[in-house]
């Protein structure tokens, strides 16, 4: 396989390719011969090292006291909408497609923009010749990858209509059939040939005609839920039958990749879903959909509130997770955190990185920081920082098993 | 803090958000959830009757107590209801509530208009169509708001599934013409994420906590159970309010129940929770510690006389 058009990484580089793919914008390639999808949150895309990696399984652990899960989402499904991927967005709202008009629209102009690094400006802003060419390329792939939304505009209709959107409400079935049915033939769009044995069988028959054989085949339990097989016959070809195996590595290389799909599945057990009391339905339809995504490329984010469930069925809820994010609240008026943190008056909540995605490598990543503070810039732009303290005891690191329904102030901090 | 609850259920919410929506949530030990429920209950009655609430009609759904204990206990604080009141409904899910009586007895509604029996509280949907119903007989179709008390899911959990009654209030929430919801519920009869699941789709919590901890498994189990008999009916009430901007506000003051209901007021110290729960357990520890001094002591004693 061609490698791909970046300087050699190693997994014991930190540095990550900034170049973006030229043929589909809103991809980039990473190490280990990865891809990723930006998140919309540029600062999350730089925390998780370049964003989601296609075919990976992003959930997010909700704190029922805070709507930041939204937010996530919001520039999730805006992302993939300016970059023209098709979207799946699940919710257990009667109508879902009102959530489309809260989805964020890219900041346009550069005074919008909350950092503008403007090359153009050269006497104001002096940067070594040598450099500006770099910026200016980091500049323009930033555009084709990930944007800066302002949350305070509704994003144009032109991004919204004649775009492949499918909104499914998961209030419709008693159980999850719909909803799987519907996530099955989204990403059946965009299948990825994958690390199995695929054969090409060609037969010189002049009576028969072409026949073609597509086969879905779901296992519940097994690593890979879905492959392709492809049968053709061609009364062209005067060779015997034969047998051709094609042998493809599991490597996303960009150039392989048609089209990309994004899923969204918000407040996945919320209890006005009938399902929700069905916790091995729910684990099932998430197993499966992580098999699916695996074969896919595609990505999908799943929010759910973990205080809801079972503990038993929480943690495996989060240990299927390939990236695992939590939102906690930050409590208001209160004089020790406001002592305890600088800024604490702009930060709406807090969002924990307990699992970030690691495909093709046993090296796992060790974050600075796993604790980021929420706020919006200008009261626009949603940025993550990390935490600035005044340097106290007692501060744990969690485990992502017990932070979801933490309320404590000081026991969920993690600097 | 409760007076800013009732401020939060008077005022409601804006036009084209949920209605704010409160959960009281009440233990075995500090069992006054339907007090907490009560004062609401009254304070609002006056607000509207005063024309300062945003609502103009208060439907009550009565599960654990009968309507004539509202009445009486609105009587009591000065707010007569009588049958051509046109700001109060009550849905009588107590007396009847699985329709086991064939014919209604008379002796119990004070006008038909005012108390109406409800037969059927497993079926949600048309429990839902009842109360919308009521809420407009009160304040008629337009834009014109009515506030929603239901004094406690408990029987509501009995009779059907969490994703039901889940359904019920959230939809009671999203109704244009309900402008708040407030209910109670006992967390030590449900499961922990029955408890979760009601604070999950409610934008305030308040959880009552009693003065002193349950004695169970204790010695002296006696003199323990006169302390708890002194200390109950008090405690501290704690608020927690979700924000817009997804902040949350936690607030605590303390509450004291007599004859004449609930009443709340600031945390006077920290000390008289502290000096409650010393009276119950060091007690015994130092009644432990003396006794085994006085031992050693006469051991030593023995010891040395032999």
């Amino acid at each position: 396989m061609a490698a791909p058009n970046v300087r050699s990484i190693s997994s014991f580089s930190r540095n990550i390719s900034v170049v973006s793919s030229p043929q589909i914008p809103g991809l980039k390639s990473g190490p280990n011969g990865t891809a990723f999808i930006s998140s919309g949150i540029r600062d999350l895309d730089r925390i998780l090292g370049g964003g989601y990696p296609l075919g990976s399984l992003v959930m997010v652990m909700e704190d029922p006291e805070a709507p930041h899960h939204m937010d996530l989402l919001r520039t999730f499904m805006s992302q993939g909408l300016v970059n023209n991927q098709p979207l799946l967005y699940a919710s257990p709202s009667k109508d879902p497609k009102g959530f489309l008009g809260t989805l964020p629209h890219p900041a346009s102009s550069k005074e919008d923009k909350p950092t503008a690094p403007d090359p153009d400006q050269g006497e104001s802003l002096r940067i070594a010749w040598q450099y500006r060419k770099y910026l200016e390329n980091q500049k323009n792939a930033i555009d084709d990858y990930s944007n800066d939304f302002d949350m305070r505009k509704p994003l144009e209709r032109q991004f919204l209509s004649g775009r492949p959107i499918d909104c499914v409400s998961l209030l419709d079935s008693s159980d999850l059939s719909i909803a799987q049915d519907h996530c099955a033939t989204f990403l059946s769009k965009f299948p990825r040939l994958c690390g199995i044995l695929s054969y090409l069988i060609s037969i010189t028959l002049s009576s028969f005609e072409s026949i073609k054989f597509v086969g879905h085949t779901y296992g519940a339990n097994c690593a890979q839920a879905q492959f392709f097989l492809h049968l053709s016959y061609t009364s062209k070809l005067n060779c015997p039958f034969f047998l051709k195996n094609l042998c493809i590595v599991s490597h996303r290389n960009s150039s392989n990749i048609a089209s990309i799909g994004r899923i969204a599945i918000q407040s996945f057990c919320s209890p006005l879903c009938e399902y929700s009391e069905k916790e091995s339905d729910m684990l099932s339809f998430i197993r499966l959909l992580k098999s699916m995504l695996m074969v896919s490329n595609a990505v999908a984010i799943v929010t759910f509130p973990p205080s809801l469930l079972s503990p038993s069925s929480s943690k495996r809820l989060q240990h299927m997770a390939d990236t695992l994010l939590s939102i906690k609240a930050i409590p208001d008026g209160d004089k020790e955190l406001e002592k305890l943190l600088t800024g604490y008056k702009v930060i709406n909540g807090f969002l924990n990185i307990h699992k970030v995605a690691r495909i093709n490598t046993q090296v796992p990543v060790i974050l600075e920081a796993k604790t980021f503070s929420m706020s919006l810039k200008k009261r626009r732009f949603l940025a993550l920082e990390c935490l600035n303290q005044a340097p106290v005891d007692g501060s744990s690191g969690t485990s992502y098993g017990t932070s979801g329904s933490c309320s404590s102030k000081s026991g969920a901090l993690d600097f | 803090m409760a007076e800013s609850i009732f401020r939060k259920l008077r005022d409601g919410g804006e036009e084209g958000e949920l209605a704010p929506a409160l959960t009281i949530e009440e233990t075995v030990a500090s069992p006054f959830g339907l007090d907490v429920s009560g004062y609401l209950l009254t304070n609002l009655s006056s607000s509207i009757l005063a024309g300062k609430s945003s609502s103009q009609g208060l439907v009550l759904i009565t599960f654990s107590r009968s309507p004539s204990f509202y009445l009486q206990l609105l009587k009591q604080k000065g707010i007569v209801v009588s049958s051509s009141s046109k700001w109060i409904r009550i849905l009588d899910c107590y007396t009847d509530p699985l329709g086991w009586i064939d014919q209604s007895s008379t002796s119990f509604s004070e006008g038909s208009s005012l108390i109406k029996l409800h037969k059927c509280v497993s079926d949600l949907k048309k429990l839902f169509s009842s109360i919308i119903e009521a809420g407009r007989e009160l304040v008629g179709t337009g834009k014109t708001r009515f506030c929603v008390a239901i004094d406690s899911v408990n029987e509501l959990l009995r009779h059907s599934a969490m994703p039901l009654v889940s359904g019920l209030l959230t939809d009671l929430r999203s109704h244009a013409q309900i402008s708040s919801v407030f209910w109670s519920l006992n967390t030590d009869l449900h499961q922990e994420k029955v408890t979760n699941a009601l604070e999950y789709i409610s934008t305030m919590k308040a959880n009552l906590e009693p003065l002193c901890p349950s004695s169970d498994g204790q010695r002296n189990a006696l003199e323990n159970l006169f302390s708890v008999h002194q200390d109950f009916g008090k405690g501290r009430f704690h608020v927690r309010f979700k924000l817009r901007k997804g902040r949350v506000r936690v607030m605590s003051e303390e509450y004291h129940v007599d004859q004449s209901g609930i009443n709340f007021s600031p945390i006077s110290s920290v000390d008289t929770v502290i000096a409650a729960t010393k009276s119950l357990l060091p007690k015994a520890s130092y009644l432990d510690l003396l006794f085994n001094y006085l031992v050693c002591v006469s051991c030593y004693n023995v010891i040395s006389c032999s």
